[in-house]
């Protein structure tokens, strides 16, 4: 199969499905000329012109208002944030009036809106533009939140989310966007809701989202070394969320390690936890779960410290041999 | 279905409304938005509709009453519907308690022993079923009594995973049985499983109709031992040859070294001693026999070192004499004697025990004429040497005699020795014992 990146894979769904569907369109500041921040967008001004690669201010909450009402109207508008920082200007909109508008007309209206923006840390852009708050939207009813990892993922996921009548966060990972792997030419949906297991392993599961599943998988290859044989899940979406891939792996290893970026208080770990031990996985637990995320504190500026402050492959592994050979 | 007319909520905080008026009474005709009740809360009155058509009936709520919001206050019924039957109330059951039938322990018919027993753990025999001959109670009886009431650990002090619980729960395990061996001596499932396979002995062990004796938990040594005879026995394919030895000149040469030993104040030479050099000899034409299988590899050992298996009150250990074949007879007395007096004593260092390549145990001395030993692992062999005996023999010339004859019995791992192999070495070792002067070949 033919391989391509991460980026291209994100570029490949928007193109497609604006090709198959015209009420698709691109909305955000510098998606236009400048081809987006991260080059996400690059060329498809020229191809779809200026009514469908909407280049807006720099107002978050004034676009996703703009895509949020277009949406009612029964358009389908991809709408990016050029950090997933500066989605907290983007909330009210997404928050209070995308989330809501479905129950609150019964039914009757719908918001087939799709929030793309990149997360993570790693590239030295510092507190206001490394942060990971997928949580923050996975605690709202009525959006979807999906974040993928691989390319594959990355334009089935997408393609998926553009076709969904509900609003969905679309999370990318700046440090994924030149990661290459097998994507098909033609179009293709994965499902929404739907984990991944991403290597099948028996004496421990480790779940992780985003960049922590690569990060994941390359401690898997070094625990495989030792005999450490780990499976990692990746949920994909975390709204809504596959609790049977989750609880059917825990039962199978007892052991758990869940790897996000995100800050660990308050962050998605603690809601896998929750529903592990709410789960007849509970009854197979042969350790308590552990999760390993970033710490508490902004992303700093120093390099050093920017690796510091989130799970590198290394904590990966000291945290899963610690499990395995029962120090916790 | 009769439609249910419930106390609405109209403000953001309220908890109850008012009942100001009924503007139609039980049994009128109502239509659905007619207003039917004023009701007030504390801030506003309001007027309610019908949330249906059909008979008002069933008014519950009295002006003047104040009734939690979601509460049904009557009922909209279709022509000739009856009012739903109201939930029966559950009433508190109440606990007969039956007149004690238990009769005075004085009238109960007991065998002596059993009513020692009853005194001693405090069981009133009246609760006790009997069995015996005309109703009398017997030891058996108060026994199952006093069995059922040693109660299992209150699980919750103990400290576990939630899956050795699982386990346990499933299995019937009592886990204040189970050592456990995470952090903290938390009990992990592994636990509760290694538990599970001693189970059977010691059910055996607590069973009522066997008087328990002293229960031991299979730890330390004997665990060590369990444990790695269990893998050897399992996992390796043992075959047994046995040879019959003329021992008359083996006991010759062991009486000449002795001898010499004497005089020169050395240590005395033991059948062991000759035993270690002239297996260590023998062990240098066979290469095969004296190797180990590991990770798929055969290592033919370039050192001949000989453990000896020495019985100790609470297992077994097998000391090793490194490159006896490099070594004279009073060397190997001086260190045999050495090693398995230490190892009496627990005396015994890592080292003494480590890097053997060939086992000898020698149940002679008990009397066993032949046995068969299981390999001690990485080795490939190990020799079981049976007691000396006065046999009748046919001698070459056709006559008869009587000699000290012993029976060794080699075990040998079968994937990397073959039948052959071993033949040849047992054979050659029976030559060599029978005559201890090739040695010097």
């Amino acid at each position: 199969m033919r391989e391509i990146t991460y980026l291209e894979a994100v570029r490949e769904a928007m193109t497609q499905e604006m090709e198959r569907d015209s009420r698709v369109f691109l909305i955000g500041e510098d998606v236009g000329e400048y081809g987006g921040a991260f080059q996400v967008s690059y060329g498809m001004l020229e191809k779809f012109g200026p009514e469908r690669i909407l280049d807006t201010p720099i107002t978050e909450l004034g676009l996703t208002g703009a895509a949020t009402g277009a949406a009612l109207i029964g358009m389908r508008p991809i709408a990016e944030i050029m950090f997933m920082d500066f989605t907290t200007l983007a909330s009210e909109q997404l928050v209070n009036q995308a989330a809501k508008l479905r129950f609150m007309f019964g039914g009757n209206a719908t918001v087939p809106l799709v929030l793309r923006t990149p997360a993570g840390s790693g590239t030295g852009a510092a507190e206001h533009h490394s942060q990971s708050f997928e949580n923050w939207f996975v605690h709202v009813p009525g959006l979807k939140v999906v974040m993928p990892t691989t390319p594959y993922d990355a334009k089935g996921l997408l393609i998926a989310s553009i076709r969904d009548d509900n609003p969905v966060v679309f999370i990318e990972h700046k440090l994924l966007y030149k990661t290459k792997g097998d994507v098909p030419e033609e179009l293709y949906e994965i499902p929404l809701g739907k984990a991944d297991i991403k290597r099948e392993g028996k004496d421990l599961t480790i779940i992780a989202t985003s960049i922590m599943v690569q990060r994941s998988l390359q401690a898997a290859e070094e625990l495989a070394k030792d005999g450490i044989d780990v499976e990692i899940v990746d949920p994909r979406t975390l709204r809504p969320l596959d609790t049977e891939t989750i609880v059917n792996s825990v039962k199978k290893t007892g052991k758990v390690l869940i790897v996000h970026e995100a800050v660990k208080t308050g962050g998605f770990g603690g809601e896998l936890a929750g529903v592990i031990a709410e789960s007849e996985a509970f009854g197979y637990l042969d350790a308590p779960i552990l999760r390993l995320a970033g710490r508490e504190v902004p992303i700093p500026y120093n390099r050093n410290l920017e690796l510091k402050a989130v799970p590198q492959v290394e904590d990966i592994i000291q945290k899963a041999r610690e499990l395995v050979n029962l120090r916790v | 279905m009769a439609i249910e007319m419930i106390m609405p909520k109209v403000d953001m905080d309220q908890e109850t409304g008012t009942v100001v008026e009924w503007l139609k009474g039980n049994g009128q005709q109502v239509e659905e938005g007619e207003t039917i009740l004023v009701m007030e809360t504390d801030k506003i009155a309001i007027d309610v509709e019908a949330p249906g058509t059909g008979i008002l009936d069933g008014i519950s709520a009295n002006p003047g009453d104040v009734v939690p919001i979601g509460t049904v206050i009557a009922y909209i019924l279709a022509e000739g519907e009856d009012l739903p039957k109201k939930p029966i109330e559950s009433k508190e059951p109440v606990l007969e308690i039956p007149e004690s039938s238990v009769p005075a322990e004085i009238e109960i018919s007991a065998t002596p022993v059993a009513r020692n027993m009853a005194a001693v753990h405090g069981v009133n025999l009246a609760v006790v079923d009997s069995t015996g001959t005309g109703g009398k109670v017997t030891k058996a009886d108060v026994q199952a009594v006093v069995s059922r009431a040693a109660k299992p650990v209150d699980p919750r002090e103990i400290y576990a995973t939630p899956a050795a619980r699982r386990t346990a729960r499933i299995e019937a395990v009592n886990m204040g049985l189970v050592r456990g061996s995470g952090p903290g001596s938390r009990i992990q499932v592994a636990d509760v499983k290694g538990y599970l396979t001693s189970k059977t002995q010691a059910d055996f062990a607590a069973s009522p109709q066997i008087q328990a004796g002293e229960v031991i938990p299979l730890i330390g040594m004997r665990r060590t031992i369990a444990e790695r005879l269990t893998a050897s026995y399992q996992s390796i394919p043992h075959i047994q040859f046995t040879v019959r030895v003329d021992m008359t000149n083996f006991f010759k040469a062991r009486n000449d070294y002795n001898e010499l030993a004497l005089k020169r104040g050395d240590d005395k030479v033991s059948v062991t001693a000759v035993l270690v050099k002239l297996v260590s000899m023998v062990l240098t034409d066979h290469p095969w026999v004296n190797s180990s299988l590991i990770d798929d590899k055969i290592i033919l050992h370039k050192d001949i070192n000989i453990g000896v298996a020495v019985a100790l009150e609470k297992g077994l250990i097998v000391p090793v004499v490194k490159n006896a074949d490099q070594k004279g007879i009073s060397l190997i007395a001086f260190e045999t004697n050495d090693l398995i007096t230490r190892a009496r004593e627990e005396n015994l260092n890592s080292a003494d025990v480590k890097d053997g390549t060939f086992t000898i145990t020698n149940l002679g001395p008990f009397g066993v004429e032949q046995f068969n030993a299981i390999i001690n692992p990485p080795e490939a062999c190990i020799l079981a040497v049976g007691s000396t005996t006065s046999e009748v023999v046919a001698l070459p010339d056709g006559t008869i005699a009587t000699r000290p004859i012993m029976r060794l019995t080699l075990s040998a791992d079968h994937r990397i020795v073959d039948g052959a192999v071993a033949a040849r070495f047992i054979g050659d070792l029976k030559t060599t014992l029978e005559n201890p002067i090739l040695m010097n070949y």
